[in-house]
């Protein structure tokens, strides 16, 4: 190696140094009196984008708080500050930074990063230092399987996701008895699938058909013809867009009536009332939340102001991802000021024990830290999309008539 | 009940057959096997929805223009394109044809987005009943009656025509096509046309029963493989005998086993036919 190369690597060298220093301790105003929150999560990498959707909300809940005059403790209102770190999408490189940001940014709350595997690494962390993390971005139950009295999420468990649509089902007269399940064979659908078929168990109907069938699968016409000989009150479907298309499409063709359908993806899409047209009509859907709905909110007035807030701060329609981290927020607040205290055991108790209003919708959680079933039924009638159950703008239509019946 | 399921299979098996005509085509004849079909099949489905979107034109119509289009679209691949390579070995044709799919594939996604559209007319889900023992829906029979009418028409094109005589010539033994004064180079290109063409055909017609998107084509591909071997390569019937054997095999497998069996089920038969008549159903004997 010669001299000058040797020197340039050197150079190089020191200046990645300094620059990994200079990143690593940000120049943070010590103000005191702030509220202070840490969140890693996903700037760059594979949920880079995901990731904005939380870093987005989470800024404008903490404008939003501060505007409101920031969180009252003791008889002090305080404003709030969040550290952020990017974790590249790597639940190691997460961990490390939320225990730095414990440990060096002496941070007193935790906001989650986005997806399940990376809030599990970064929940144990939580855990040990005994710190309590909200978090938006993860759903899978092995993130609250574990008995971590410091982890808290709200986002509903994809096994309730049916939940509120069952519910809707026993309040309408003649009850239903029988149900179906087809669920398409991916992660969050088998779940969609098992979750359903518990829950109607438990509720008294009676599961005559549970298939599974592939996510890539164009035809249905066998299921279908099953279907027309059994002949259920109600029709549940773990689905995709295209798949729900097909479905309903070949139901048409072959004469195969539903009293009651309901898809999980579709109904809520544009796309899904376009390329079905009137044969839409009646169809149910399934949401954690969705544009058109609106709750009274704890940050804002309801749904609909943030939502107007939120565009015309970052230029796009916000979705679940948006909502779930303002309630992240939201859920704090509240509890904080329940709580009197910043003392992390005490703040951890307080939220355990909410029961809050936000524009996501009612908030409470289940003992092991997940959010308590929050998902909406909806309907699609006369070309749009309405939340029909629980409390909706609308009335749930049943049962939808024959395809013979229909103009 | 198993009436039904056996017509639901005879029904989806024209469909089937009528994707896997121009594949066998192309493959019996330049012994290329077009990895892109599916993608052939992709672009005439676009071609219908865009003419019904923008113009209103009856699906059934734009049949006209799907084919048309697709002709000289496959004519011109081949020309300028598939020609360069025409004589090395099987394996640069194939990963050539594989390329020509990532590039329409990713070219179709880049325009159209991955959205999945559906072309919506008031009669697509029409049915008549069967006596009330089944329940026929009008679009799938008139698609199969149309991959009937197609692969006639193609059956008669190739045994009654001059040209026809020259494809088969050319399949058969190449130098003495040529020795005979056929044009080879133009023979491969209409051959080519005339099958990217068949997949045009067979796009209109998915496209009025499923919901489209760019990405589609690969399963396709898979299905139209699977048909052109069960059939056996070399005959016009091979696809329709091959596409009825797959659709109704499908169709019962997965009424008995479950829907998410059914490439399983289409991968056993493959397997099954390869052992027992490796030539496929209609090939001749070894």
């Amino acid at each position: 190696m010669t001299n000058r190369v040797k020197c340039y690597l050197r150079v190089y060298l020191f200046l990645m140094v300094t620059l990994s220093l200079i990143l690593s301790f940000p120049i943070v105003s010590y103000a005191k009196d702030v509220i202070k929150f840490g969140c890693a999560i996903a700037f760059t990498g594979k949920y880079s984008r995901e990731g904005k959707l939380y870093v987005d909300s989470y800024k404008l809940a903490m404008e939003q708080i501060n505007k409101m005059g920031g969180i009252k403790v003791g008889g002090k209102s305080y404003p709030i500050e969040i550290k952020f770190y990017d974790d590249k999408s790597s639940d190691s490189e997460s961990a490390k930074l939320v225990e730095k940001l414990i440990t060096q940014d002496k941070v007193d709350l935790l906001l989650g990063p986005y997806t399940s595997w990376i809030t599990i690494a970064n929940s144990l962390v939580a855990q040990r230092y005994k710190i309590p993390m909200i978090e938006g971005g993860g759903a899978s139950s092995k993130i609250f399987s574990r008995g971590n009295k410091y982890i808290f999420g709200t986002l509903p468990a994809a096994g309730q996701y049916f939940k509120s649509t069952i519910e809707m089902l026993t309040t309408f007269k003649p009850k239903p008895k029988t149900i179906a399940i087809l669920y398409a064979d991916d992660k969050f659908n088998i779940m969609v699938g098992k979750g359903a078929k518990k829950t109607a168990e438990k509720l008294g109907f009676k599961v005559v058909y549970f298939e599974k069938y592939s996510s890539e699968n164009t035809d249905f016409t066998t299921m279908l013809t099953k279907l027309k000989s059994i002949k259920p009150d109600a029709v549940l479907v773990g689905s995709h867009l295209g798949t729900g298309i097909n479905l309903l499409h070949q139901a048409k063709e072959l004469d195969v009536n539903f009293p009651f359908i309901s898809l999980t993806v579709g109904p809520s899409e544009a796309n899904f009332r376009k390329s079905l047209g009137k044969d839409a009509e009646y169809v149910f859907g399934v949401a954690s939340w969705s544009l058109q709905m609106n709750f009274k909110g704890y940050l804002f007035k309801d749904t609909k102001e943030f939502i107007k807030m939120f565009k015309e701060k970052y230029g796009y329609d916000p979705d679940y991802h948006n909502a779930s981290g303002i309630a992240v927020l939201a859920v704090f607040k509240d509890a904080i000021q329940r709580a009197n205290t910043l003392n992390p055991e005490k703040v951890r108790d307080a939220i355990a024990k909410t029961s809050l209003d936000t524009i996501y919708g009612h908030v409470e959680f289940n003992p092991n830290g997940q959010i308590k079933g929050t998902s909406v039924a909806l309907q699609i009638q006369g070309g749009e999309i309405y939340q029909v159950y629980p409390k909706g703008s609308r009335k749930p239509i049943y049962p939808a008539p024959p395809w013979k019946k229909r103009k | 009940m198993l009436l039904q399921v056996i017509i639901n299979g005879i029904l989806k098996g024209g469909l089937y057959a009528l994707m896997a005509l121009g594949m066998s085509l192309i493959w019996g004849v330049m012994d290329i096997i077009n990895i892109a079909h599916g993608s052939f099949i992709m672009l005439g489905a676009f071609c219908t929805f865009w003419l019904f979107e923008y113009f209103k034109l009856d699906p059934i119509l734009s049949l006209v223009f799907s084919i048309s289009s697709m002709f000289f679209l496959g004519y011109f691949i081949q020309k300028y394109i598939i020609n360069l390579v025409i004589r090395a070995v099987i394996f640069i044709t194939l990963i050539l044809a594989f390329g020509i799919e990532i590039f329409i594939n990713n070219f179709a996604l880049v325009l159209w987005t991955a959205d999945v559209r559906k072309v919506q007319v008031p009669y697509g889900a029409a049915n008549f009943s069967l006596g009330g023992l089944a329940t026929i829906p009008f679009m799938r029979l008139f698609a199969f009656i149309l991959a009937i009418i197609i692969t006639t028409i193609f059956f008669i094109i190739l045994n009654k025509t001059k040209l026809g005589r020259s494809i088969r010539a050319t399949a058969q033994d190449l130098d003495a096509a040529r020795l005979a004064g056929v044009d080879v180079a133009k023979t491969y290109s209409l051959t080519f046309g005339f099958g990217v063409a068949a997949a045009g055909a067979a796009g209109t017609l998915w496209s009025l029963l499923f919901p489209i998107n760019p990405m589609m084509g690969g399963v396709l591909t898979l299905k139209s493989f699977v048909v052109v071997i069960i059939g056996g390569l070399g005959t016009m019937l091979g696809p329709i005998i091959g596409g009825l054997t797959l659709g109704v095999v499908e169709a019962l497998g997965t009424n008995w086993f479950g829907q998410s069996f059914e490439n399983l089920i289409s991968f056993s038969i493959l397997v099954l036919v390869l052992i027992i008549r490796p030539r496929g159903i209609l090939g001749g004997s070894e």
